[in-house]
């Protein structure tokens, strides 16, 4: 029997290509996506999965009111926690400090140096992170207090031998921290495919510690990352609001509450709103996953309507069979295993176009994607063919065998208008989904654009910016007075952190008349050159900047507008306040500028400024002359850094980077909405060429009684631009909500215009009226006389 | 006695009245008979051979087939019933396209308990019987009228039913086709099979043993 349906598909399939055809490369492109959209989302799920103790691993987090009337959460904390979670809270059962390097370590051997990120962790890091450790003891490895432990490839690079060079010594030097020393290397670690950290070297916190000023040791310096492993069984909301007030207590100025989040859910939920974790990674991933799927039901509805469309072709087959003696089961069975036939097909062709273009998608996706050839991936191939077929072939089974033998025999196929509708219904949905897909990617890409073409409040263009590395450590002053000598240079300095991610914040700041409100106000706390302010072209909005001030800048602060606003200070120059450390005098206020991404508001800022933890080097260049200044400045790094590859990046490049995820999202609804649109139109072409074929004697006894071709056309194609308006209709008030609901988390984002969604709308509406017209010209031209002999 | 109707009444509703498609027909059927139905367009022939088939209900009246009674059956025997004796060949033939003469005559079988060697056994056996063992892996495209004809009463005949049911089988032929067609019915129930026809032509008629005259829906 199964050997007799096969053998009829093949012979239908043969007799009907240009409907497989739509079919195959429906169902196969539907296939597809859902098969790269499967292997992205399983690998952003199983980020930091690989963890040992997930279930218990937690990061401890600090929200503080930001003086505005919200929380701001951090992940950072003061160095102080460690102990005192290890001591005073009974839950936790170990517990690690990190204090990450910015970036810019230089690992150096006797004949190789190489620029590393790394980090400070305390003793227990590789028992809370499975990390695991190719050479040394998990207990052992931080214990000293020179010790190093590098990745296999660092090992690979800097030693040059398979054998682990435990043992070895080499130098470390941070420019950010100022620091150079001598370590022994304790153990090689491994990084997993599947961390969402990814680091070279690790440091014990103890060094970190030794030479971190006392001054700074206190509740209100958060500069570490701690790291919690709870007890088994432990209630975490129990836990969380027993610890809440745990710094308070500590500290009675300090306003930060307390609590645990869970560590695996920092990937893919990286937001925070109100104190709340409030998604982040996590939307693309429900957002794609949802597209995929809506994709193909796109595609399963054409299988659907073709082959209900189709239906008189095979009513006859079913009539006869059915007064042989076949039972309604067993053609229900008959068109389920075509349908699952076609579909497993259609998979074929999907893993071979997967397997064609991962590198792409892999490179669009910003990922190392592969095709797992594992039973448990072939199963879910396997499976999803199978739901498919059967979802596909469901409405066609059911509905084409429902008839009486009879009625079908005598060559009627009884439409009702229930049928009809539904048929309708289906194309309306598909529109629906694409034109969704059109506007979504509209706005994304109108939003980006914003973002990219929005006055920061600093000049982003001809700016380059590198880490302050090596020879910089010491020489980082006159490595800038040289540069400004280079024709060519516009003006250099430098800051701490980098001008699109920074985080450094500090509180608990004196002035006069403070409100009680503001005393919690939170401040971006900022290092910077002299010339800061003149080399990124910030605007001075009232007084001066740094530049005439020097050398008696350790006594002066330059604020923003809204820090000032916030402060509630009516003349701000000449101002005295108390930042922690010498009071210093407000000499100037600066325009608000972005130093965060567009999804965060301007937040109060100070610029202070001073030479320590600088990490970031930042040169202006004349316009047309880059060329030339780059060879020029290059030269210069490599008689401070010898033997150092002058590692750049334009400022307004690192500041895409900043929305790299909304870029691949942007990207991949791109192509997602196109192969919606392309599926929807193959399914209309074929609904279009079976209508037109069906109508043929309409259309004939129309004309004959008068009607132009010109009407015939319009009337024909009028059909389906109905659908598609309808469509139109039902879909922009869900693109209206679904697209504001995205912008809300943007501070700054675009007006959404009626114009975008009508515009949506006529694309979708232009192609499908290109999809029928050839169509319904062809039927309305046709000669009447030929149609009605027909009959 | 194969079958018997007795008081068959069966009507449709149109436009609140009712029209009568048949009217107390009455009719018995013995094995072996060769009965022919007559009459002009529209008076009922093939309502009534479908009646007969039970492809179609009605709507008063009794009908026992094989000492069951039809009437009082529910949807799924009495379409046991009829694939089991009852045997149908169309005026348009209705073979299936996609298959070949073999697997045309094959299908019915593959609805029935049977094993693949017996299947190929009873094909064998009717194109042997048909003389159509060369047309065997032929399309029905790629044949005459009257060879698919054939095809389709070699495929009403193959799982041996009691009943053959024909609705103007030599409507589509020529009249060579058709008095071939004819003959071969005429010798089938010379071996036992019970036909029941719907023809226009006297000729074909003659061809029975008894002929039934339908108008507008009555026996005359």
């Amino acid at each position: 029997m199964l050997k007799h349906h096969i053998k009829l598909f093949f012979r239908n399939l043969a007799r009907n290509k240009s409907t497989f055809f739509i079919n195959l490369v429906g169902l196969s492109s539907g296939l597809t996506c859902v098969l790269l959209v499967f292997l992205w989302v399983s690998d952003e799920l199983n980020k930091d999965r690989f963890h040992v103790n997930k279930e218990r691993l937690y990061q401890v987090f600090r929200n503080v009111p930001n003086g505005q009337g919200s929380l701001n959460t951090y992940g950072s904390n003061s160095s102080l926690m460690l102990t005192s979670l290890q001591e005073e809270v009974p839950e936790v059962e170990k517990a690690v400090a990190v204090f990450g390097i910015n970036g810019n370590a230089m690992l150096q051997t006797e004949d190789k140096k190489l620029g590393s990120t790394g980090f400070f962790a305390s003793e227990d890091y590789f028992n809370l992170f499975s990390i695991p450790l190719l050479s040394g003891d998990a207990n052992e490895v931080l214990q000293d207090i020179n010790a190093i432990v590098i990745s296999k490839e660092m090992a690979k690079t800097l030693f040059g031998t398979n054998t682990y060079p435990i043992g070895k010594n080499l130098i470390i030097k941070s420019g950010v921290n100022s620091f150079e020393d001598l370590f022994t290397v304790t153990g090689i670690f491994e990084i997993p495919k599947n961390s969402s950290e990814n680091f070279d070297f690790v440091l014990p916190y103890k060094r970190f510690l030794k030479d971190r000023d006392p001054q700074d040791i206190h509740w209100g310096s958060n500069s570490s990352s701690m790291y919690a492993l709870l007890e088994e069984g432990v209630k975490i909301d129990a836990l969380n609001s027993k610890i809440k007030d745990f710094i308070k207590k500590k500290d009675s100025e300090n306003q930060a509450s307390v609590f645990f989040g869970l560590y695996t859910d920092n990937y893919l939920q990286n937001r925070f709103v109100g104190g709340k974790r409030s998604g982040g990674r996590i939307t693309y991933v429900i957002l794609l996953s949802i597209i995929a799927f809506f994709i193909l039901c796109i595609a399963c509805i054409n299988f659907m309507n073709l082959s209900t469309a189709k239906a008189s072709k095979r009513i006859k087959e079913i009539g006869v069979k059915k007064v042989i003696g076949a039972k309604r089961n067993a053609l229900i069975l008959q068109f389920l295993t075509e349908s699952v036939l076609l579909a497993c097909f259609s998979l074929t062709v999907a893993c071979a176009i997967v397997v064609l273009i991962l590198p792409w998608f892999s490179d669009v996706t910003g990922k190392e994607l592969e095709f797992p050839l594992n039973s448990g991936f072939i199963l879910v191939l396997l499976g999803v063919a199978f739901l498919t077929g059967l979802f596909a072939g469901s409405y066609p089974a059911l509905y084409l065998t429902k008839f009486e033998a009879i009625k079908v025999l005598k060559g009627k196929l009884p439409t009702s208008f229930g049928e009809l509708i539904i048929r309708k219904g289906l194309v309306i949905f598909q529109f629906s989904i694409s034109i969704l897909l059109i506007v979504a990617v509209s706005i994304i890409y109108l939003q980006l654009d914003f973002i990219q073409s929005k006055n920061l409040g600093f000049e982003k263009d001809q700016v380059i910016t590198f880490e302050r590395q090596d020879g910089l450590a010491y020489n980082m002053e006159t490595f800038l007075e040289k540069a400004r000598n280079i024709p060519g240079v516009v003006n250099a300095s430098y800051m701490q952190g980098n001008m699109t991610n920074f985080s450094n914040s500090s509180s608990n700041h004196r002035w006069p008349g403070q409100s009680e409100e503001s005393k919690k106000l939170t401040f971006r706390h900022a290092h910077v050159g002299p010339s800061f302010i003149e080399t990124m072209g910030i605007e001075i909005k009232e007084g001066r900047s740094y530049i005439d001030e020097i050398p008696n800048t350790n006594s002066k602060i330059v604020l923003n507008e809204t820090a000032v606003k916030l402060m509630g200070l009516e003349n701000p120059i000449g101002t005295v306040i108390d930042m922690r450390g010498p009071n210093r005098e407000i000499i100037g206020v600066v325009k608000d500028f972005n130093i965060q991404s567009l999804y965060e508001e301007i937040t109060p800022m100070a610029l202070l400024c001073r030479n320590e933890w600088i990490s970031t080097l930042l040169v202006k260049i004349r316009k047309g002359e880059e060329k030339r200044t780059l060879t020029a400045l290059s030269k210069l790094y490599e008689e401070f850094n010898p033997g150092l590859a002058f590692n750049f990046q334009f400022l307004d490049a690192q500041y895409q980077q900043l929305y790299v995820a909304e870029q691949r999202v942007a990207s991949l609804s791109k192509y997602f909405a196109a192969l919606a649109i392309l599926i929807s139109c193959l399914g209309l072409f074929g609904l279009a060429a079976f209508t037109a074929q069906l109508r043929k004697k309409e259309i004939s006894i129309r004309k004959v009684l008068g009607q132009t071709a010109a009407q015939a056309f319009i009337m024909l194609s009028g059909e389906f631009v109905k659908l598609v308006v309808l469509a139109m209709i039902v879909t922009l008030p869900i693109a209206y909500a679904l697209a504001n609901d995205w912008l809300s988390d943007f501070a700054y984002r675009i007006p959404l215009r009626i114009w975008y969604f009508l515009g949506a709308g006529f694309v979708a509406l232009f192609i499908a009226l290109f999809t029928v017209v050839g169509q319904a010209a062809m039927t309305a031209n046709s000669s009447p006389v030929k149609a009605l002999r027909q009959e | 006695m194969l079958l018997s109707l007795k008081n068959i009444f069966k009507w449709v509703n149109s436009g609140g009245q009712r029209i009568f498609l048949l009217k107390d027909i009455n009719l018995e059927v013995l094995e072996g008979e060769f009965i022919s139905i007559m009459g002009p367009s529209g008076s009922g022939k093939s309502t009534l051979l479908n009646v007969i088939g039970m492809l179609d209900g009605f709507d008063e009246g009794e009908y026992h087939f094989l000492d069951e009674s039809v009437h009082t059956l529910k949807e799924k025997h009495r379409a046991n019933l009829y694939k089991e004796y009852i045997g149908f060949v169309f005026q348009s033939y209705h073979l299936l396209d996609d298959l070949t003469v073999k697997e045309n005559l094959e299908m019915p079988l593959l609805y029935k308990k049977f094993s693949s060697s017996e299947r190929k056994a009873m094909v064998a056996d009717m194109l042997d019987r048909f003389n159509i063992v060369g047309k065997k892996d032929l399309f029905p495209a790629q044949l005459s009228g009257g060879q698919q004809q054939l095809v389709g009463i070699a495929r009403a005949l193959i799982s041996s039913p009691k009943l053959i049911l024909a609705d103007e089988p030599t409507g589509n032929l020529n009249s060579k086709q058709g008095e071939e067609i004819m003959a071969l019915f005429k010798q089938l129930n010379d071996e036992g099979v019970t036909i029941i026809q719907v023809t226009h032509s006297e000729k074909n008629a003659d061809y029975g043993s008894r002929i039934i005259n339908l108008l507008d829906g009555r026996m005359i």
